[in-house]
């Protein structure tokens, strides 16, 4: 798994991420993120890295307050 | 010159600021009758400055500096703001070279502080930091990668600096009313305590401010942005300082969770910015019981300081669609409105003053035809609208939209502890940069880049630095080969220096034999690291430290760039 930054503008992308979701509402946000997480589940298919991913994610959730 | 008197008078009145209960006592400048006063004819000027802010009398100082006449008005008889603090206090490493080169920079250096060391935190726990010193992109220049000084000390060095050069007519008490413009001119009213007058300019620039009456005298088109996000700012001096560094909360216990800046400037006096609640009264949350209370909750409960200014802020944003209308040339806040994160404020303003200057000082000594002022336009709407969008994504990171843009924020601030590629995500201000212009006329594919001002060697040893060869070249194109040259290729060049307002220097290694040009020596390429080419090469350097294009061979598209950055063709 990647932990240095790999994005090519990172600020770029997360204001077009932002963007993304303007005018949703919170469920069609929700299918919004879990459609883009399997699309870019799919850019990244190595199965090893998937699961760092994952585990990583899981992490930092339980580690944050909600 | 009619401004001798005003200029021998005024050198009386000191740059030495006091501090005062509620402030500073700023300098102040007397009100001279201008000869126009009492005149039936209006005498046309070929430029009218309006607004001796720093973006205004850099623009006096750099034209002053090339022997330009001007007129400033101002309707105030000081720098600085009433009130009276800073505004802006942060100055980049690029304004720091432009200030070099107007020759004020040592009495920056030798009043403001520098600092490199920039941390974020998130809750208690530091986020990032970083070193602008490890950074190599910052190192090569004469100048640091910031200074930190109260924006009316520079605004005041100026004012001593353009009384030291001349050409420049400084008017205060002078306040701008009225404004009608014509094919080829404007004509403006002006105000002043022994009563009003009218002037004629060639060229207006307004530097104004945010209250600009010239965006509806031109209707002058913009996009406008307003958010709800409320801001305390509180300029306070310690008797403990805290550490010379940047100092961001994005979520800081000590403010509720909501964001925190702690800045330095000179006399010890410190910057520090708190977030609101959103709609927050102003009133209230900047009322100098709250800002002790908030002192006291961040510093500790014996904090000893003392409160210089206090006062509340709506960050808003704002651009106009030209900056270039008729006879009026916009710059500064009357450009562009940032929120002021990043810096990106004063320092596009003195970038702004110091395209313009050389651009119309080439025009007025018939070096360039008037085409030449569109790139103004061009370049500098660019580096305002990327600024805008750069300070927008940082105040949209600092006040999220409730649901999934603040999921996001928490997303990325809980990954930033573990995993180094969020912390890049965190956005609590990206510092300003020379913005690079992609969409100008006048520069070719490989140009638009500014020039760092590094150091290179004379022949005789001693050391050089960019700006001392844009001053050699006096206004005009600086073009440096690199490298031998062939016997036709040191043909071409001066063949091209004797025919078009360029002037040539040779910058070879530190053994190579010099040829029949103006030489300087580069033996670490410092020099072409600058100007980003390798090897056998050449690059055109514009008196404002941009490229205009680089290339390899002396030929014929070197002759073209010529052309283009002067727009004679």
């Amino acid at each position: 798994m990647k932990t240095q930054l790999h994005l090519q503008d990172a600020d770029s992308f997360y204001e077009q991420l932002l963007d993304a979701h303007q005018g949703l509402s919170s469920a069609q946000s929700e299918l919004f993120n879990a459609r883009l997480i399997l699309l870019l589940a799919n850019q990244v298919g190595d199965g090893r890295v998937l699961q760092e991913c994952l585990t990583a994610a899981r992490i930092a959730t339980e580690a944050a307050p909600t | 010159m009619d401004s001798a008197p005003a200029a021998s008078q005024a050198t009386a009145f000191t740059n030495d600021y006091e501090f005062s209960k509620g402030g500073y006592d700023l300098p102040t400048y007397p009100f001279v009758a201008p000869p126009e006063l009492g005149s039936k004819t209006a005498v046309r000027h070929p430029i009218v400055i309006v607004g001796a802010g720093i973006t205004g009398l850099t623009m006096a100082c750099a034209l002053a500096r090339q022997g330009i006449a001007a007129v400033v008005l101002d309707e105030d008889n000081s720098v600085g703001v009433k009130g009276a603090s800073s505004r802006g206090i942060c100055y980049t490493q690029k304004s720091l070279e432009i200030f070099q080169r107007l020759g004020i920079y040592d009495r920056i250096a030798a009043k403001g502080i520098q600092w490199s060391v920039g941390r974020t935190f998130a809750g208690n726990d530091e986020v990032y930091s970083f070193d602008l010193r490890q950074q190599s992109s910052f190192q090569l220049s004469a100048q640091p990668p910031f200074i930190n000084i109260q924006q009316f000390y520079i605004e005041g060095f100026l004012v001593q600096r353009i009384q030291e050069l001349g050409h420049v007519d400084l008017r205060w008490g002078s306040r701008v009313a009225g404004f009608t413009q014509q094919d080829g001119f404007a004509t403006l009213t002006v105000d002043t305590p022994q009563g009003s007058y009218q002037i004629e300019a060639e060229h207006v620039v307004d530097a104004s401010g945010s209250h600009t009456p010239f965006h509806r005298w031109c209707d002058a088109a913009m996009q406008s942005r307003r958010g709800d996000d409320r801001w305390c700012i509180a300029d306070v001096r310690f008797k403990n300082l805290p550490p010379t560094e940047r100092h961001t909360w994005i979520e800081a216990p000590f403010n509720d969770n909501r964001a925190v800046w702690q800045h330095l400037m000179a006399d010890d006096v410190w910057r520090i910015d708190y977030q609101m609640e959103p709609d927050a009264d102003p009133a209230l949350v900047s009322s100098e019981a709250e800002v002790h209370k908030r002192l006291r909750r961040q510093f500790g409960p014996d904090v000893e300081c003392e409160i210089v200014w206090v006062g509340p802020y709506a960050y808003r944003s704002q651009c106009l669609d030209a900056l270039h209308i008729g006879s009026v040339y916009f710059m500064g806040d009357t450009a562009k409105i940032v929120s002021p994160f990043g810096a990106r404020g004063g320092n596009t303003g003195v970038a702004d003053a110091d395209n313009l200057a050389w651009k119309l000082a080439a025009v007025l000594r018939g070096r360039a035809p008037a085409a030449l002022l569109e790139s103004y336009n061009q370049e500098r709407l660019e580096a305002a609208q990327q600024n805008v969008q750069v300070t927008n994504r940082t105040a949209r990171f600092l006040r999220p939209a409730d649901g999934m843009e603040r999921v996001f924020r928490t997303a990325v601030i809980g990954l930033a502890r573990q995993h180094p590629f969020a912390r890049q995500l965190v956005n609590t201000g990206r510092m300003a940069v020379a913005n690079p212009y992609s969409q100008s006329a006048i520069c070719e594919s490989s140009g638009g880049l500014s020039v760092q001002n590094v150091f290179f060697h004379w022949v005789d040893g001693s050391p050089g630095c960019v700006n001392d060869l844009i001053q050699w070249a006096d206004g005009r194109l600086l073009l440096l080969v690199f490298g031998d040259q062939s016997a036709q290729a040191l043909q071409r060049l001066a063949e091209l220096t004797r025919h078009a307002p360029v002037r040539c220097v040779q910058v070879l290694g530190a053994d190579t034999r010099r040829q029949s040009l103006e030489t300087v020596r580069d033996p670490q390429g410092h020099l072409q690291g600058a100007c980003h080419v390798f090897g056998h090469a050449w690059a055109l350097v514009r008196p404002d430290a941009y490229l205009a294009a680089t290339g390899e061979a002396v030929d014929s598209a070197l002759v073209r760039a010529v052309e283009h950055a002067l727009a004679l063709a």
